[in-house]
């Protein structure tokens, strides 16, 4: 019953929302009509407040909630492992960089990050202010496992 | 109530009890959802983004995706996703997901001026059918067209050539993978005689150095490029040198960067050739057995309108494709033009940098994986960079071994699988076989059991070509299927939108989103997209790769597979066929296209029995048979014992993927080579057997300009391009909340002293205008890509920003691509202040 | 002894010399005085001059070293562009405010004179290969005067700790305020690329 109500909800959300977004959202459609010449929209504002963001699963890799703007990650030097390698994290306070990066392709945990796992800006982004362009009716799993309060 | 809700009750019953009595429970009581609740289902499939083909599990509940992550067993990623690929878990889930067909309906009929209303199935299908029939009858197969996709299941794309070549006798079918790997496939074939790379991902183990000829692997194969820094990182000996047009975050993480002229790094190519011969590093006994040389037509034009001046001037524009036979000692003449001096002043590189590369090619010790993608592709002379890279491996015999390995990239997750293998190009059919061979033809008709002689020779329309016929209203019924052209054509003011409205023409858009194309179309058919159907694409080091149906579309959404094969129910062979194919072959008049293509004892012969049991399948339980299989089958029987040899459907459903061709249930990791490549024979050491003498072949061809170049007014280069967090149009990326504010507009990326120049600074609103038309953008002089000055970058994912209204449509006049990399732009400032940040 | 004795009278009766240390006969002491204050001040004046014009960045990135190696990179920075358009130019950064420093500064300087003659950094790749010893130097520097330049325009005590960001603030207060550190001990790299930054402490 549940499942129903849910897959009724999300079709019907999809629906309306469909209809309605179809003409809100400009910036996904395009111009109309297509030639007409649209102002640029202003540049966001970095989300630099280091308040960490929930994850969208457990395996979503976190997103990045400071400025990361003029930090090195070349062959010379990673500012980002600067704070977030192990060994720098009593003195940064920083999240240290999951377990998963000291392992190598083949599952191997190794004794120092994996160097395949340089590239953090391949996983890891920041974010800006903005307010999405429509919204995403993706349902989180607490959302579905079904958990009441226990008291004891 | 079900069963699990229940056992939740009675456990909190059993907490309470416990609590009273003052009993500690064990942990599977305590206040944490356990067992069944939190159980997720499983299953593999490959990303939906780039043509890496990373391997994702995907994580399922009550019918919703609710996780991704990569996966461990994929050999491609081994756990690895880039940041698209971890968030595939939203990409279905935007809220203007279409979930019913749309048309322009005025009083209850289609009016092409009419706005885009909901509509059922038959009432759209019905349109569609009226208006092919319409089409086929006043003007014949030569005005109607489909352009597909690289994104296409192999499933997908199979069913498109079907019902395009066989159904409705037109070789109008173009894949985008036109815009995206045409110059390389042509490139392939024109040297090897065979599509697709020789060798694979495992070079990127072996190599000692890397060079990436136009390549930003760093944000566009952000997972093989984590396979090229851990090789660096790990091997200190290893090199990775980077030519590019301006810097970014590859070069950043590059030896050395080699910035060079817009256009000019054909005579990099030609210099590091010639480099090799003065320097005797020619590999004599490699080039001796297996090299011919051959010279390329030069002045060949550049693919813009007949009538353009340019190729009104050119020698050989009709003749782009056409080459004579050379030898060693001509090939060292022509290139031996390409001194360090020239090469130098010409392309702006270095000369200590130039050597420094050239040295890496000549050095017989060093192992070199060349890798490119649209730097070289989207080149007006890109088959010819294609050809130019493959001769430095050829003379050199770095090639078909580990390490050693000229590779494409390629861009979209199915380019290979779909649009190449399957053959949705305009000149193609299935297993690399072409439409005006008539040898090839008669063996389609026989696999597909249709009447000899049905097949059109003629080569259809390409991408451009395409919208260049909708536009003077000789092409007028025209089906777009999972791509977003009106975004991704060139110069599409005025070569793509004027035919999408042209009065002539009736334009359908499949698609899961209202996209700039679909808002453009007369009929929008909802569609189901990735793990909502059962799939298989090929990546770039030709793995073929399955996926199951994990959850269903939302709403009316279906399949374009549905689609294809539903809408081929309406035809009959007399409304679809010549008379004369029908009066000789009399069996099979009458009969729908439904019938002779899918229900043709080939397609149709897998029961629904074989559909895996804990999977849905929609298309196979609408049509009656385990569609996909079926398709799959017929389709493989191109290519079995031809080179491009396919396991047998079950298996790949089991299996991360497999390399073809696999013979006798091994893939094969390195083609044309002994010991590696079970086609070639004992002794031989490497055998190109794509050609009929089983040679490559080195073609020669020269330097030359670029169709369009900065002047006085139009000052700029513009380079067109992606960044990391967004795929292509960005119509599923800019959907996520998270990948949208990770890059959140267009930009137009810009030297400071450029912008010092204009009286701009960083986050003003600037017009950027070409000859053909203009958009407006803000200047941003940081972040990742380093312009050089003179040169700006515009990404072209954002539909509000159409960068596009500005590319030129030139294409390199072989492959028919485009050159979305070089043309002229001037930037003004917009007189308006910057509004802050909300 | 006799070749010293030699060369003193040789200068002694030179005529230049004899007139110049005979007094004055024609000329008044005030002429004499006040001309000898001019020529001073004309002399101190140019002096500085130059000396304020080596202090540009006009003078510094008039060197092709600096124009496409250094100064490219701070152009992409916030010390170059940023909200309130407050920018740092190259003397900022790496000469020091005060007169003798400057000077100190100005006469190690010289080397970088020499550097340009002799073209040992006249490549991107040669400038690439000295980078970490040239920006050891820089580091070493600021480190000795506790990060000066940084502070000429950042001032510790002047710093609203509320409006910096949680992790800034907190390194602040921990490190900067209680003189454990100084500006260059963490801001490495932030006006100019990195050089390989192995065995640099906090660095990997």
């Amino acid at each position: 019953m549940r499942r129903l109500l849910l897959s009724a909800c999300a079709g019907a959300t999809c629906l309306v929302a469909g209809a309605l977004f179809a003409q809100e959202a400009p910036r996904l459609t395009g111009p109309e009509p297509f030639t007409k010449e649209t102002p640029a929209p202003p540049m966001q504002r970095q989300v630099t407040d280091d308040v960490r963001r929930k994850r969208n699963y457990p395996d979503q890799p976190p997103l990045i909630p400071h400025a990361i703007e003029g930090y090195a990650l070349d062959l010379n030097a990673n500012k980002c492992l600067a704070c977030h390698a192990r060994k720098f994290t009593e003195q940064s306070q920083a999240p240290m960089i999951s377990v998963t990066h000291y392992q190598d392709r083949e599952g191997n945990t190794l004794g120092g990050v994996s160097p395949r796992r340089y590239s953090c800006l391949a996983c890891h982004v920041p974010q800006t202010a903005a307010k999405p362009l429509v919204p995403n009716t993706f349902v989180d799993m607490d959302a579905l496992v079904e958990r009441e309060p226990r008291g004891r | 109530m079900d069963v699990s809700r229940r056992t939740l009750l009675k456990a909190q019953a059993a907490a309470a009890a416990a609590a009273v009595a003052g009993i500690d429970l064990p942990a599977a009581a305590q206040n944490l959802a356990a067992g069944e609740e939190i159980a997720l289902k499983w299953s593999k499939a490959p990303c939906r983004f780039c043509g890496t083909g990373c391997g994702v599990m995907v994580g399922v509940k009550d019918g919703r995706v609710v996780a991704t992550h990569g996966d461990m067993q994929a050999e491609v990623n081994r756990g690895l996703n880039c940041v698209k690929g971890y968030f595939l878990s939203k990409i279905m889930y935007g809220a203007d997901r279409l979930t019913q067909p749309l048309m322009r309906v005025r009083d209850g009929k289609f009016d092409k001026n009419a706005e885009l209303q909901p509509v059922s199935w038959d009432q759209a299908f019905d349109e569609m059918a009226r208006q092919w029939k319409r089409v086929l009858r006043e003007k014949g197969p030569k005005a109607v067209g489909m352009f597909g996709s690289g994104q296409w299941t192999i499933f997908e794309g199979y069913a498109a050539t079907k019902l395009m070549r066989a159904g409705f006798r037109s070789n109008n079918l173009d894949p985008n993978a036109r815009h995206c790997m045409a110059s390389a496939a042509v490139g392939f074939i024109r040297t090897f005689g065979m599509d697709e790379p020789m060798g694979c991902y495992d070079d990127f183990e072996h190599a000692d150095a890397f060079v990436l000829w136009g390549s930003n692997m760093a944000e566009m194969h952000p997972i093989l490029w984590t396979r090229v820094i851990d090789r660096r990182l790990s091997a200190p000996h290893v090199r990775i040198a980077t030519l590019s047009t301006y810097e970014h975050r590859t070069t950043e993480l590059s030896d050395q960067s080699l910035i060079f002229q817009p256009g000019t790094d054909l005579a990099i190519l030609n210099f590091v050739a010639n480099y090799i011969i003065q320097n005797g590093a020619v590999n004599r006994d490699f080039v001796d057995r297996h090299v011919n040389f051959r010279v390329a037509n030069t002045d060949i034009g550049y693919g813009l309108r007949p009538e353009h001046v340019l190729e009104q001037r050119a020698t050989h524009a009709n003749e782009a494709a056409v080459s004579q036979p050379s030898n060693f000692e001509a090939y060292a003449r022509m290139v031996g033009e390409y001194t360090l001096d020239k090469t130098a002043e010409l392309t702006g590189v270095s000369k200590e940098r130039l050597l420094t590369l050239a040295k890496l090619y000549a050095d017989p010790k060093t192992k070199v994986m060349s890798l490119w993608t649209m730097g070289f592709n989207q080149h007006v002379r890109g088959v010819w960079a294609n050809h130019l890279v493959y001769n430095i491996h050829l003379l050199t015999g770095k090639i078909s071994e580990p390490g050693n390995s000229p590779f494409s990239l390629t861009g979209q997750p199915s380019a290979c699988g779909t649009a190449r293998e399957v053959g949705t190009f305009s000149h193609r059919l299935p297993a690399d076989m072409q439409v005006n061979n008539a040898e090839h033809r008669k063996h389609a008709e026989e696999i597909w059991k249709l009447p000899p002689g049905l097949l059109n020779g003629e080569i259809g329309y390409h991408a451009v070509q395409q919208d260049r016929m909708l536009k003077d209203g000789k092409l007028n019924a025209y089906w777009i299927m999972c791509n977003n052209n009106l975004q991704t054509a060139p110069n599409t003011n005025n070569e793509t939108y004027p035919g999408y409205r042209n009065p002539a023409n009736f334009v359908v858009c499949s698609d899961p989103y209202p996209t700039v194309t679909a808002m453009a179309a007369d009929v929008v058919l909802p569609t189901a997209m990735w793990v909502e159907k059962e799939g298989a694409y090929g990546n770039a080091e030709r793995r073929t790769h399955m996926w199951r149906q994990l959850v269903n579309a939302p709403g009316e959404a279906r399949s374009d597979l549905w689609q294809l094969m539903e809408f081929s129910k309406r035809f009959t062979t007399d409304e679809a066929w010549a008379p004369e194919i029908l009066a000789a072959h009399p069996e099979y008049k009458g009969k729908s296209l439904f019938d002779v293509l899918w229900r043709n004892g080939s397609v149709d012969r897998f029961g629904l029995s074989e559909i895996a049991a804990d999977h849905d399948n929609v298309e196979s339980k609408r049509f009656g048979f385990y569609v996909q299989k079926g398709l799959f089958e017929e389709y493989a029987s191109f290519g079995r014992g031809h080179g491009h040899d396919l396991a047998p459907f079950d298996r790949y459903h089991e299996v991360r993927g497999l390399r073809w061709p696999v013979v006798d249930g091994k893939e094969t990791r390195w083609r044309y080579r002994e010991g590696h490549d079970p086609y070639v024979e004992k002794g031989s050491g490497w055998q190109f057997y794509g050609n009929p003498d089983r040679r490559a072949v080195v073609m020669a061809a020269p330097y030359e300009p670029p169709a369009e170049a900065p002047d006085q007014e139009y000052d700029l280069w513009l380079v067109t391009g992606r960044v990391l967090e967004h795929w292509h149009s960005g119509s599923m990326t800019m959907r996520v909340p998270e990948l949208y504010r990770a890059f959140t507009g267009a930009v137009l990326f810009m030297h400071p002293d450029d912008a010092q120049k204009r009286g701009l600074r960083r986050g003003q609103e600037v017009r950027i205008v070409s000859r053909r038309g203009e958009i407006r953008s803000r200047v941003e002089t940081r972040g990742r890509n380093k312009m050089p000055p003179g040169r700006v970058f515009v990404p072209f994912f954002d539909a509000s920003q159409l960068i596009n209204k500005a590319t030129l449509d030139a294409t390199d006049p072989i492959s028919k691509q485009t050159d979305f990399k070089k043309c002229a732009v001037k930037v003004i400032g917009v007189a308006m202040t910057e509004r802050g940040a909300e | 002894m006799a070749a010293i004795a030699r060369a003193w009278s040789w200068f002694w009766l030179n005529p230049w010399v004899r007139t110049a240390t005979r007094p004055p006969v024609t000329l008044s002491l005030a002429f004499l005085t006040l001309g000898g204050f001019v020529a001073g001040v004309l002399f101190w004046g140019g002096f500085n001059t130059v000396l304020e014009h080596t202090n540009t960045e006009a003078f510094c990135t008039s060197c092709h070293e600096m124009k496409t190696n250094v100064f490219e990179e701070l152009k992409g920075t916030i010390h170059y562009a940023n909200r309130s358009g407050v920018r740092a130019t190259c003397p900022d950064c790496h000469v020091p405010h005060q007169w003798t420093d400057k000077i100190a500064r100005k006469m190690q300087a010289s080397k970088e004179v020499w550097g340009h003659l002799f073209g040992s950094i006249d490549t991107r790749d040669k400038f690439l290969d000295l980078r970490r010893h040239l920006a050891e130097h820089e580091w070493a520097r600021m480190k000795a005067n506790d990060s000066l330049e940084c502070r000429n325009c950042h001032s510790a005590q002047s710093m609203d700790v509320s409006k910096q960001n949680p992790r800034a603030a907190a390194a602040h207060e921990k490190d900067l305020f209680t003189g454990q550190k100084t500006c260059i001990d963490c801001h490495k790299g932030i006006a100019h690329k990195l050089p390989n930054m192995q065995g640099v402490p906090g660095w990997q």
